[in-house]
C-alpha cells in the first residue's frame, strides 16, 4: 500500500501547491487581521487547523446522507458548530488571547477556505484522505501566520512571541493596517518569484476568488 | 442623532472594515478586478448588511436573550444571513430576473464574507439598539462600499503599469491597498467613540 | 448600450500626458529649481542640518531608484530628474532634527526614501503609474512609524550656525492645544504673526515655513505653465473658507464660534503652500481632467481643514492629499465618462 505516501501527498499539497494564502488567496482577511504577532498567529492558525479538519471529517462522515439541494447550508451548520466549539475553549483556556480577537476566531465561520475544501474534497472522499486532507490545509495556513506574524512581530514590536529583545520598535508601522497589507503583499511577492526563478512556475497567484 | 451620525462616520470611514478591522478581503480583492462588479456588489452587500443586522438584531433581543442561548450567536447569525440570502436569491429570481441576473450572482458570493457576519456580532457585543443597529450596518455597507470602488478604480490604473512580474496581481494589490490604509490613518482621532 | 460601452473601454489614458522622455525631466528639474528659493530660506532658518537632511534624502532616493531598476534589469532612468525632486521633496517635509546621532535617527530620512521610491513608485511601474504621491507616502510612513521623532521641532535661528537649537512647538500645534491666544503670546502681535509666518520664521518642517519663497516658486511654475491653477485655487480658497467658518474658537468656553476664524494664519502656517503647489499639482496623482482637478483641490482642502480642526494630528495637508489621491483615478474616470455622455445628445 503507498497509502502512506498519499496521505503525506495531501499534507504537502495544503502547505505547497495549494497554500491557502499564498497559492490559492482565500481567507486572507486573518492573514492581516491577527499576525501582528507571533502568539495571535499561531493560535489563529491552531484554531484554523482544529476546525478545518473536523469539518473535513463530519463532512465526509455525513457526506452520504445529506441531500445535494441543502449540502451548502448543511455544511455551514457543521462549520458553525465545530467554530463554536474552539471559540468557547479558547475563552475558557486562553482568555487574554481570546480577548484580543474574540471576533476574528468567531469569523473561521466565514473562511471561504473551510468551505470550499468542505465542498471540493470532503463531500467526494473517504474520511482518512479528507482528514489528511484538512491537516494539510490548516499546516499551510498555521505556518502563512507564523511567517506573516513572525515578520510582523519581530519588526513592529522587536519582539518574538511576547519576549522582548530590544526595547526600541524598529518599524512601529509593521504592526499596523499598512505594515500587515505590505508584509503579505510583499512575502507573496516573494513567494511568485522563487516560484518564477527555481520551480519556473508562472507567477501570479490566484486572485481573490 | 449626533450620536448616530458618529456612529455613521466611524463605521464607514474612521474603523472602514476594509482599511482598518482587515475584515472583508477576499471578496475585497476578488471583485474589484472590474468597477462593474464593484459597484453590483457595493449595492447588493450594503442592502444585505442592513437587512441581516436588523433581522439578527429582532432575534437576538426576542428569542435568545430571554432563553439565554447568547452562545449560539455563531450558529444562529449564520443561519439568519444564510437563510436571507437564500431566500432574496429565490424572490428576486421571480419577482425581477433582470436585477437577478444582474446581481444575483453577488448574492451567493456574500455569505462567505466576514463582514456580513462581524457587523451582526458586533452589534450584539456592543448591546447596540435597534436604530444603532441599523446605522452601524448601514455604515459599513457603505464603508465597504466606498473601499471597493476606490480599489477598482486604481486596479484599472494598475491593468496598464508595468509591474515587476512576481508582484503583478494580487501582491500589488495588498501593497496598493496597504498604501490606501496608510492614507486613512488621517481619519484617525477625528472621532472620539 | 453597446457603442457606449465600446467608447468607454477606448478612454484609457495614462497621465502624465507627456509626449517624451526629454518632457519630463525637463518638467521635474524646473519643478526642482523653483522649489529652491523655500529651500534656502529653509537652510537659512534651521542651519546645516536642514542641508544634511535634505541631501540624505536626495541621495537615498536616487540611490535607490538605481539599484532597483539595475537589480531588475530595467532602464536606468535616475537622470529624468524624478527621483531627485520626490528625494527634495521629502527631505523639506521633515523636521531639521533628524539629523541627530544622539539619539541615532539618521536612518529614517533614508527609509522614507526608500519607501518613497520603491514601494511608491517603482513597484507599481515607474514614473506615470504611481498611485500616491511618493514623497508623502514617504513621510506618512514616518510620520506613523516614529511619531515622536517627527515632530520634534527646531526653533528657527537664522543664524546658519547653531547645530543645537532648541526644541518648540509649530504655529499649528500651539493652535490646536493651545489656542489663539497662545499664538498671539508666542509672536507678539498680529502683525508680528503674520510678517514672520509670511517671511517663515517658525518652526515646522525645513522647506514648508517660507510662505513668500515658496509663493516665488510657485509663481514661476504658473508662468512656464507647468502647473495650472485649478488645483491650487481651489485646494486654499476651499481651506481658507472654512478655516473662516469653523477656525474660530470662543476664548472664554473653548466653544467653536461661527465666522470667526483666522484664514491668514491658517493658510501661512503647516505645509499648505508647499502642498497646495507642489505636490498636489503632481501629473500622476491628480485628475487629468480640468473639471476632476477643481474637485481634487476642493477635497483636500476640506480634507485638510477636517483633519487641522477636528482630527488627531495637528496638520492634514499630508493626510488630505493622500486620501484624494485615492479618489484621483475615480474622479478621473467619472468626469471622463460624462464628457462621452455627451453622446447622449447626439441622438436628438
Amino acid at each position: 500500500m503507498n497509502n502512506t505516501k498519499g496521505y503525506w501527498r495531501l499534507i504537502k499539497n495544503g502547505i505547497f501547491a495549494e497554500n491557502p494564502i499564498f497559492r490559492v488567496a482565500l481567507s486572507l482577511c486573518p492573514a492581516v487581521a491577527v499576525t501582528s504577532g507571533v502568539k495571535n498567529g499561531f493560535l489563529m492558525g491552531i484554531a484554523v487547523l482544529f476546525v478545518q479538519t473536523m469539518v473535513n471529517v463530519t463532512v465526509s462522515i455525513v457526506r452520504k446522507f445529506i441531500h445535494p439541494k441543502v449540502r451548502i447550508p448543511a455544511y455551514m451548520f457543521i462549520i458553525a458548530t465545530w467554530v463554536t466549539v474552539s471559540d468557547l475553549s479558547l475563552a475558557a483556556f486562553a482568555w487574554d488571547i481570546y480577548k484580543q480577537m474574540g471576533l476574528y476566531i468567531k469569523l473561521i465561520v466565514a473562511f471561504a477556505i473551510i468551505l470550499s475544501r468542505a465542498e471540493l474534497f470532503a463531500s467526494k472522499n473517504k474520511v482518512t484522505p479528507s482528514f489528511f486532507d484538512g491537516l494539510g490545509m490548516g499546516i499551510g495556513f498555521l505556518l502563512a501566520l507564523i511567517i506573516i506574524s513572525f515578520f510582523r512581530e519581530l519588526l513592529g514590536k522587536g519582539s518574538l512571541w511576547g519576549f522582548q529583545f530590544t526595547e526600541a520598535k524598529p518599524l512601529l508601522i509593521m504592526v499596523l493596517p499598512t505594515g500587515g497589507f505590505f508584509a503579505v503583499g510583499i512575502l507573496m511577492g516573494l513567494f511568485n518569484w522563487i516560484d518564477i526563478k527555481f520551480f519556473g512556475g508562472g507567477g501570479a497567484s490566484g486572485g481573490g476568488h | 442623532m449626533e450620536n448616530l451620525f458618529e456612529l455613521f462616520i466611524a463605521a464607514s470611514l474612521i474603523n472602514n472594515f476594509v482599511f482598518t478591522r482587515y475584515l472583508g478581503l477576499c471578496i475585497f480583492f476578488g471583485v474589484t478586478k472590474k468597477m462593474e462588479t464593484a459597484v453590483g456588489m457595493s449595492v447588493t452587500f450594503t442592502a444585505v448588511m442592513v437587512i441581516s443586522a436588523a433581522l439578527s438584531w429582532i432575534v437576538y433581543k426576542t428569542i435568545m436573550i430571554p432563553l439565554s442561548l447568547q452562545f449560539l450567536e455563531i450558529v444562529v447569525f449564520i443561519g439568519i444571513v444564510a437563510g436571507f440570502v437564500q431566500a432574496a436569491d429565490t424572490i428576486m429570481r421571480k419577482m425581477s430576473p433582470g436585477l437577478y441576473y444582474k446581481l444575483g450572482i453577488y448574492l451567493a458570493l456574500i455569505t462567505t464574507n466576514c463582514i456580513i457576519l462581524a457587523v451582526p456580532l458586533i452589534n450584539a457585543g456592543e448591546r447596540y439598539t435597534f436604530i444603532q443597529s441599523l446605522v452601524f450596518g448601514l455604515g459599513s455597507g457603505i464603508g465597504f462600499s466606498l473601499a471597493l470602488v476606490i480599489m477598482a478604480s486604481i486596479r484599472e490604473k494598475l491593468e496598464l503599469a508595468n509591474v515587476p512580474k512576481s508582484f503583478q496581481g494580487l501582491p500589488i494589490s495588498f501593497i496598493a491597498t496597504g498604501l490606501i490604509a496608510l492614507a486613512f490613518l488621517g481619519f484617525s482621532g477625528l472621532i472620539t467613540l | 448600450m453597446a457603442a457606449v460601452k465600446k467608447e468607454h473601454e477606448l478612454i484609457v489614458s495614462v497621465s502624465p500626458h507627456v509626449k517624451s522622455e526629454e518632457t519630463v525631466s525637463r518638467i521635474m528639474w524646473t519643478v526642482s529649481l523653483s522649489l529652491l528659493p523655500a529651500f534656502v530660506m529653509g537652510v537659512y532658518f534651521f542651519g546645516p542640518r536642514a542641508l544634511f537632511v535634505t541631501a540624505l534624502c536626495v541621495v537615498s532616493a536616487v540611490l535607490s531608484e538605481y539599484l532597483f531598476q539595475k537589480g531588475l534589469k530595467r532602464k536606468i532612468t535616475i537622470n529624468d530628474g524624478s527621483a531627485f525632486l520626490t528625494g527634495l521633496l521629502l527631505g523639506m517635509n521633515l523636521p531639521t532634527s533628524l539629523w541627530s546621532f544622539n539619539p541615532f535617527m539618521i536612518h529614517v530620512p533614508i527609509i522614507g526614501s526608500f519607501i518613497a521610491v520603491v514601494i511608491t513608485k517603482q513597484l507599481f511601474g515607474g514614473i506615470g503609474f504611481n498611485i500616491f504621491n511618493p514623497a508623502l507616502i514617504g513621510r506618512a510612513f514616518l510620520l506613523i512609524t516614529w511619531p515622536r521623532a517627527m515632530t520634534i521641532w527646531t526653533e528657527p535661528t537664522a543664524a546658519f550656525v547653531a547645530l543645537d537649537a532648541k526644541t518648540t512647538a509649530t504655529p499649528l500645534g500651539i493652535l490646536k492645544e493651545e489656542g489663539v491666544g497662545k499664538l498671539m503670546e508666542v509672536f507678539g502681535d498680529q502683525l508680528n504673526l503674520y510678517t514672520q509666518l509670511l517671511v517663515g520664521y517658525r518652526a515646522g518642517s525645513l522647506g514648508e515655513t517660507s510662505a513668500i519663497a515658496l509663493i516665488i516658486g510657485a509663481a514661476f511654475l504658473l508662468y512656464k505653465r507647468y502647473i495650472t491653477w485649478h488645483i491650487p485655487v481651489s485646494f486654499l480658497s476651499t481651506a481658507a473658507a472654512l478655516a473662516w467658518v469653523f477656525g474660530g474658537k470662543d476664548l472664554g468656553t473653548g466653544k467653536m464660534l461661527l465666522f470667526a476664524g483666522d484664514p491668514v494664519v491658517h493658510l501661512l502656517s503647516g505645509g499648505i503652500l508647499l502642498g497646495a503647489f507642489f505636490m498636489a499639482t503632481d501629473y500622476v496623482t491628480c485628475p487629468s481632467v480640468r473639471k476632476g482637478q477643481i474637485v481634487f483641490g476642493i477635497g483636500c482642502g476640506a480634507l485638510t481643514m477636517l483633519i487641522r480642526l477636528k482630527g488627531g494630528y495637528p496638520e492634514g495637508v499630508m493626510f488630505a492629499i493622500l486620501l484624494m489621491n485615492c479618489f484621483a483615478p475615480l474622479i478621473d474616470r467619472s468626469m471622463k465618462s460624462r464628457v462621452f455622455g455627451a453622446v447622449k445628445e447626439q441622438k436628438k
